[in-house]
């Protein structure tokens, strides 16, 4: 009988141990100390989504993140169903849901089955009001993910622009003149 | 065809499960009560634990400090107000003078007749009726007051669920999230969460306006020297909670039992316009400020539920009644309108 129960407590352990190692790697959760990774990991949800299952559709209100723990998903911009990314073992996806509520900006489907932690806005700010320090600690780390975000797609666009005048200045030149 | 049938079929096995359900709760009426008052307790206490967590405690410490806090000051408030409210019920049974009682009622329908006659109402038989009613069963009312809730095995049950309720709330939320299909997992979890919000201000709202009330109540009826000022404050706080309905119960208990009293005509006035007074803050100030303004409900399917939980489960089904009617209403509409948000499709 012991060791039955002594079985479920032990898998437990080992499961809740898996998910603060993969929580280690998530740049959100970086640095938090072993305890506070045990707070995150107490109100992560665990899902399961076989092959094919869409995961989040596009234009749904986001309620969360989710971080894939095992398996393969793609992310799909719907109206050109182009594959924007494919995200692994260990990816995250959906963090701007973390700081609003506006509609996700593309459908995520699992390509192969897939085991997935949800991190969802309302437990944030839940452990907000009852951990603050770890609280504002992801959130500081989170507004600094979402920053290189936006310094990378600043750097895009800027790069966009470069090239779209470049054509423009090119078009304005006479064949002739070259 | 086929797939009407199927649908038709589908919704009627669903509707024949909510009945049964409804049938089972019912049935297990005792049980439902003491729940729901456990989570009203665990909802209206979740705050002040989590004030607890945010100096560094866990959920299990946190729940136990606050209710061992709250045991100590329950006992000390027992001690001091129960001898002081047996002493009222037992003065008020005592007190009352059926022939004093008949004649202040006497006054009161002469009263009334002057506004009533030009209606075509000859005879209101109002001393036929209350006075009948309240010396026979003036006692039992209280009696099952006291009974419904079934003073000690209450006491100690309620808090019991409460606590766990506060302690496990958490890992209880998550398991039930865990049971959710893929598909609805994320609209789940988004309405649990706006539900939960709603739901918290509206009853923390409803219990602050509720001993507001009471506390004006017992200080106006003091300052007019109303006996049994406790008591009778304590039960219009109480009643506060079913609106439209709970103020005016307040003020007509406090007037029938300073009538059965003293018998003097004067007081009643008093007392109206006392009441009268508290409702007025109570709507200006009380309730704009703490009670979440979302969770109205309409006059008319307040009475309905206030009847509906008057017949099935009593004084207490009565008081019940409304905060479950707004459970309900935020569970539908909130329910409705995340649904709409999601492409299901």
């Amino acid at each position: 009988m012991d060791s039955f129960w002594g079985n479920i407590f032990r898998q437990k352990d080992e499961e809740a141990e898996g998910i603060r190692n993969i929580l280690k790697k998530i740049p959100i959760f970086e640095g938090l100390r072993r305890k506070e990774l045990a707070a995150v990991e107490r109100i992560l949800y665990r899902r399961e989504y076989k092959a094919g299952e869409i995961v989040l559709n596009q234009g749904d209100p986001a309620a969360g993140m989710y971080i894939i723990e095992k398996g393969k998903v793609q992310v799909v911009f719907e109206p050109t169903q182009q594959v924007i990314a494919e995200l692994y073992d260990g990816d995250f996806f959906g963090e701007l849901a973390l700081m609003d509520e506006s509609p996700r900006s593309a459908t995520v489907v699992a390509r192969l089955d897939c085991k997935m932690l949800g991190f969802f806005q309302s437990d944030l700010l839940d452990l907000i009001e009852r951990n603050p320090r770890l609280g504002v600690k992801i959130v500081m780390r989170l507004l600094s993910v979402i920053g290189e975000r936006l310094k990378k797609s600043n750097d895009q666009v800027q790069a966009l622009q470069i090239k779209l005048y470049n054509m423009k200045q090119r078009r304005k030149t006479p064949a002739g003149d070259e | 065809m086929e797939a009407t049938i199927r649908r038709w079929v589908k919704s009627l096995i669903i509707f024949a499960v909510l009945l049964g359900l409804l049938y089972f709760l019912i049935a297990i009426g005792d049980l439902v009560k003491l729940m729901i008052i456990s989570a009203i307790l665990a909802y209206v206490l979740d705050p002040l634990v989590t004030m607890i967590e945010a100096n560094g405690l866990n959920r299990t410490p946190a729940t136990a400090i606050l209710f061992s806090v709250m045991t100590l000051f329950f006992a000390l408030i027992m001690i001091l107000l129960l001898p002081v409210i047996s002493s009222e019920i037992v003065s008020i049974s005592r007190s009352i003078d059926p022939e004093k009682a008949q004649a202040a009622f006497a006054q009161l329908e002469s009263f009334l007749a002057g506004f009533t006659a030009f209606l075509g109402v000859p005879d209101l038989n109002l001393t036929t009726t209350l006075v009948d009613m309240v010396v026979q069963y003036g006692n039992d009312i209280f009696g099952n007051l006291l009974s419904v809730v079934s003073l000690f095995t209450n006491l100690v049950l309620i808090p019991f669920i409460a606590f766990f309720l506060l302690k496990d709330g958490r890992t209880i939320k998550k398991y039930l999230v865990s049971l959710v299909p893929n598909r609805y997992f994320e609209l789940t979890c988004n309405l649990l969460y706006k539900m939960d919000i709603q739901l918290g201000n509206y009853i923390r709202g409803q219990v602050i306006d509720a001993s507001i009330i009471g506390l004006l109540s017992i200080l106006a009826l003091s300052l007019l020297q109303v006996q049994n000022a406790i008591l009778i404050g304590t039960v219009a706080g109480i009643a506060n909670v079913i609106p439209y309905i709970g103020p005016i119960c307040g003020a007509v208990i406090a007037i029938v039992l300073s009538l059965l009293e003293t018998g003097d005509m004067g007081l009643v006035l008093y007392i109206a316009i006392a009441f009268i007074i508290v409702q007025l803050l109570d709507n200006v100030v009380v309730q704009p400020t703490v009670v979440a303004k979302n969770v109205n409900l309409p006059p008319l399917l307040v009475l309905l539920v206030v009847i509906i939980g008057g017949k099935f489960f009593g004084i207490l089904g009565m008081l019940l009644s409304v905060p479950l009617t707004a459970v309900l209403k935020v569970f539908l509409v909130e329910g409705y309108t995340t649904y709409k948000q999601y492409n299901f499709s």
